[in-house]
């Protein structure tokens, strides 16, 4: 098979410099289709810089982004209905139900509206939100705001989902239930997923794979988190441990 | 198992009781001005200060053989004020989306905003022979400021995570207007008609006062001419009435439209 079609994301050789500051220095990552990749690191390590170039809301200063085939900066459009988002708060809009805040991306997509609305309720179901589709998203708790944000992305059925900190606003409980659940459901429809955190044991549950960010320098740590790894809890925590002093060596770079 | 669902925000208890507050007080303030002027009426000559009874009677009068000024002036009210809310609206938005005509139309609105009322009327007088144009101009002019400018304030204050939300999925530019922008600003709307609905229908009926021989405005001079201070004020009565049942039509309305918002009970 074609290693270049495997590559829902692809990052070549990639920098980028705000002014002096190099948020990102020749950094190369990709993420395979079907894999839920975690990016992590502390602030400032530029996780956002690396998404908000995924997404295309931000050029490289060089170097290649490539999103399943396109450019996502010159070739925007082309990843309409390709490419979703989850972000760090939920971003519902109040005057939109769960299930018209659901349907919107496939309404922006062209669908028709009795079919968004069903597709929605679907997913709605999915994150196990049925009987709440009509409320408005004051009337619901943060946990199940999150659950319409995940059904909103995941709804579009896109080939690429980003998680920008999508859990890292919620309580403990909340947080790693909805993680399971999305996890649970992204496996399920082989949906590939970058997954953007600064939490460590988010990253170790949830992924296939972690990377981990320092400021300007690039990759400092890549390890793929396969069954075996897993079910072993001292080399988790090992590495769990060599995450930590990763990124805190990064933290103190950067100071 | 699915998660709770948390029961609806219901009204906060005081609600009730600021409904109360609000009924008794305006009562108690009618009932206050209607003993001030049959007190007044025993002391000054009629054509100064009818009883009320006088009053009641003239806008009675009014009413049964007048109603069709009524129509008029809130038929000239309603064209212009759902003009000057389109127009408005139009110029908010392309204020608040297009940066680079910003500063001229800003600048037009502006300028607008600091031209008297009276120089619109007689300005008005001079240009336009039409009575009905004449009307709908002077209240166009002064009310499509209110919109442009709080339009424009409500994109300005558009939170950026929405829009990156949205672009996130690639719309086109029509369904961030569709499906972001219009939704966001109808609360603006809507505070901006609340403000200024009371000012239209004083400006109307300055409008009509010269520049028309229908309408309350007119009506309201015939009846100054005649000295006739018991319809005078059986006028004023009605457009008092008028003032506060287009106030209630419009919290109606808001209540409807903006169920979605949660209000907040402040102590």
């Amino acid at each position: 098979m074609n290693s270049q079609v495997e590559k829902v994301i692809s990052l070549e050789d990639v920098s980028k410099s705000f002014g002096n500051l190099v948020v990102a220095n020749k950094l190369n990552l990709h993420v395979n289709r079907g894999e839920i990749v975690a990016l992590l690191g502390q602030t400032g390590a530029g996780k956002s810089t690396v998404m908000n170039m995924i997404m295309g809301t931000l050029e490289p200063t060089t170097g290649r982004v490539r999103v399943a085939g396109h450019d996502p900066h010159s070739e925007f459009d082309k990843l309409r209905g390709k490419l979703s988002v989850s972000f760090q708060t939920d971003r519902l809009l109040p005057w939109r139900t769960a299930v018209e805040n659901t349907e919107l991306g496939l309404l922006i997509l062209g669908v028709s509206h009795s079919e968004a609305r069903e597709r929605a309720r679907t997913w709605l179901k999915r994150v196990r939100l049925d009987g709440a589709e009509n409320k408005y998203p004051h009337e619901l708790s943060g946990g199940m705001r999150q659950r319409v944000s995940l059904a909103r992305a995941l709804c579009v059925d896109p080939e690429l989902i980003l998680l920008d900190e999508s859990f890292s606003q919620l309580d403990h409980v909340t947080s790693k239930t909805l993680r399971e659940d999305f996890a649970q459901v992204a496996r399920q429809y082989s949906k590939t997923c970058l997954f953007v955190t600064h939490r460590i044991e988010d990253a170790l549950e949830m992924s296939d794979r972690v990377i981990v960010l320092r400021p300007g320098a690039g990759i400092a740590l890549e390890q793929t988190i396969d069954a075996e790894l897993r079910a072993d809890p001292v080399r988790l925590q090992q590495l769990h441990n060599d995450i930590a002093d990763r990124m805190s060596v990064g933290a103190a770079t950067e100071h | 198992m699915a998660p709770a669902v948390p029961k609806p925000v219901s009204a906060p208890p005081s609600a009730e009781r600021a409904r109360g507050e609000g009924v008794i007080p305006v009562l108690v303030v009618v009932a206050g001005l209607l003993v001030a002027m049959q007190i007044a009426s025993f002391y000054l000559p009629p054509f100064v200060m009818p009883a009320p009874v006088t009053i009641f009677w003239a806008t009675v009068e009014i009413l049964k053989n007048e109603y069709m000024h009524i129509g008029v002036t809130a038929l000239r009210l309603l064209v212009a004020v759902l003009f000057a809310m389109a127009f408005g609206v139009f110029l908010g938005i392309v204020m608040g989306i297009f940066p680079k005509i910003r500063p001229y139309i800003r600048a037009l609105v502006i300028i607008d905003t600091g031209i008297p009322a009276l120089s619109w009327m007689l300005l008005a007088i001079f240009w336009f022979g039409e009575p009905e144009v004449r009307i709908f101009f002077i209240l166009a002019v002064i009310l499509v400021p209110f919109y442009a400018l709080s339009i424009f304030d409500g994109i300005r204050a558009l939170p950026r995570d929405w829009v990156d939300m949205i672009e996130s999925f690639r719309p086109q530019r029509w369904q961030v207007l569709r499906y972001l922008i219009l939704p966001h600003i109808i609360p603006y709307v809507l505070t901006t008609t609340k403000s200024v609905i009371g000012y239209a229908v004083r400006m109307a009926i300055f409008s009509e006062l010269i520049a028309s021989a229908i309408g309350i405005g007119s009506r309201m001079s015939l009846a100054q001419s005649m000295f006739r201070i018991d319809s005078v004020l059986g006028w004023t009565v009605i457009l008092v009435v008028l003032n506060l049942a287009l106030q209630a039509a419009l919290t109606a309305l808001e209540k409807y439209l903006l169920k979605w918002r949660a209000e907040a009970n402040v102590r």
